[in-house]
């Protein structure tokens, strides 16, 4: 009796196992389907779909490689822009020192000031002035004037007759303020040799000169220009 | 005694189901063949239990087995690339309308005869 009604039990909790399983089983079955039917019209469409992610992961990817070029070329450019910027800067010094050298612009520098003056033993020609040039040339100075005038490679310095002096087609007279920028100690020694110095050889002819090294000379551009009427670039 | 049991059972079973998690799109089919398995199965054990013969160890393995089974060949249809599981389906289904009507059948036989046992026996009460 005992354990009819054990099997009994045991059956019973079997058979209500089974039906936990099968309506468990069902309900999800229920659920998942009705979850599904909402979306029935994509899950027809899945290989379109398909296809069409396919198609735009293709894009994607061709995109992202345009993307990567083009941040390649960018990079590019702005290392050129950099190269360029560089080529700029040298020409611009290099457009900056002519410009000194040339005497478009006003500079200023360590240098010496010479003054000649007439007297009445001696009157200043053209050739004093000359050899003044050149000697402070030999001596390095960079950039040489006289009475405000700048004394270029191209520059003159004349006496068509007595008492005219010209620099570069201006007329200049006695006193003559020669300044000239470079080292001061080369350019005051070289002038100021002892007996062959150009001091005293033209004070031993009675010249009036006096001899002044500064710290800042101040030396103005250029105001003449000759326009260039007859040259033409390129052979014969 | 038993109904209490399989009543909650499946009182139980639902809502399991209900909060169980979703089961993906692509083995909603494994899991309604192995229901249609599951039925054919219960039928069959009700079906047995009216003719006197039922099983518990059959049962319980049919119930498992034949889900399981099922699963399998529609698994195997899938990779062959043949529909078994319509095969199954109408297997299972077929059973499962043969068990219905033994069980009609049963009752049926039941109730016309009872009906004469209780007009007999309140004949007898009459009499």
């Amino acid at each position: 009796m005992k354990k009819e009604k054990k099997n009994e039990i045991i059956m019973n909790v079997i058979i209500g196992a089974v039906c936990v399983v099968l309506f468990a089983v069902m309900f999800m079955q229920f659920k998942t389907i009705e979850e599904t039917d909402i979306t029935a019209i994509e899950n027809m469409r899945e290989t379109e779909l398909r296809t069409a992610i396919a198609e735009w992961k293709g894009k994607y990817e061709e995109a992202e490689e345009q993307l990567e070029e083009n941040r390649k070329s960018i990079i590019e450019y702005e290392q050129t822009i950099e190269d360029n910027g560089e080529a700029s800067e040298l020409v611009d010094k290099d457009l900056k020192e002519a410009d000194m050298k040339l005497g478009r612009t006003d500079i200023y520098g360590e240098g010496i000031e010479v003054t000649i003056k007439n007297t009445d033993d001696y009157q200043v020609r053209a050739i004093d002035l000359i050899d003044l040039v050149n000697e402070l040339r030999y001596a390095g100075a960079e950039a040489i004037s006289i009475n405000d005038v700048r004394i270029f490679s191209t520059s003159y310095i004349v006496q068509p007759t007595d008492g005219l002096t010209l620099v570069s087609d201006q007329r200049i007279t006695s006193p003559f303020v020669i300044k000239a920028i470079g080292n001061q100690t080369y350019l005051s020694s070289s002038l100021s040799l002892k007996d062959s110095g150009y001091i005293d050889r033209n004070k031993a002819r009675g010249m009036d000169i006096d001899l002044e090294t500064k710290n800042s000379i101040q030396i103005l551009k250029n105001t003449s220009n000759r326009e260039v009427k007859y040259m033409k670039e390129g052979e014969k | 005694m038993i109904l209490i049991a399989i009543v909650i059972g499946c009182i139980l079973g639902a809502v399991i189901g209900i909060y169980a998690p979703m089961v993906p799109y692509t083995y909603s089919g494994y899991l309604a063949i192995a229901i249609i398995a599951a039925l054919d199965s219960v039928f069959g054990g009700i079906a047995a239990t009216l003719n006197k013969n039922f099983d518990l160890k059959i049962f319980v393995t049919g119930f498992f087995g034949n889900a399981i089974l099922s699963i399998l060949l529609t698994y195997l249809g899938q990779k062959l690339n043949v529909d078994i599981y319509l095969a199954a389906i109408v297997v299972f289904v077929g059973r499962m309308f043969n068990n219905l009507a033994i069980i009609r059948r049963y009752y049926l036989n039941k109730w016309t005869p009872n009906k004469k046992e209780d007009n007999e026996n309140s004949a007898k009460i009459q009499k």
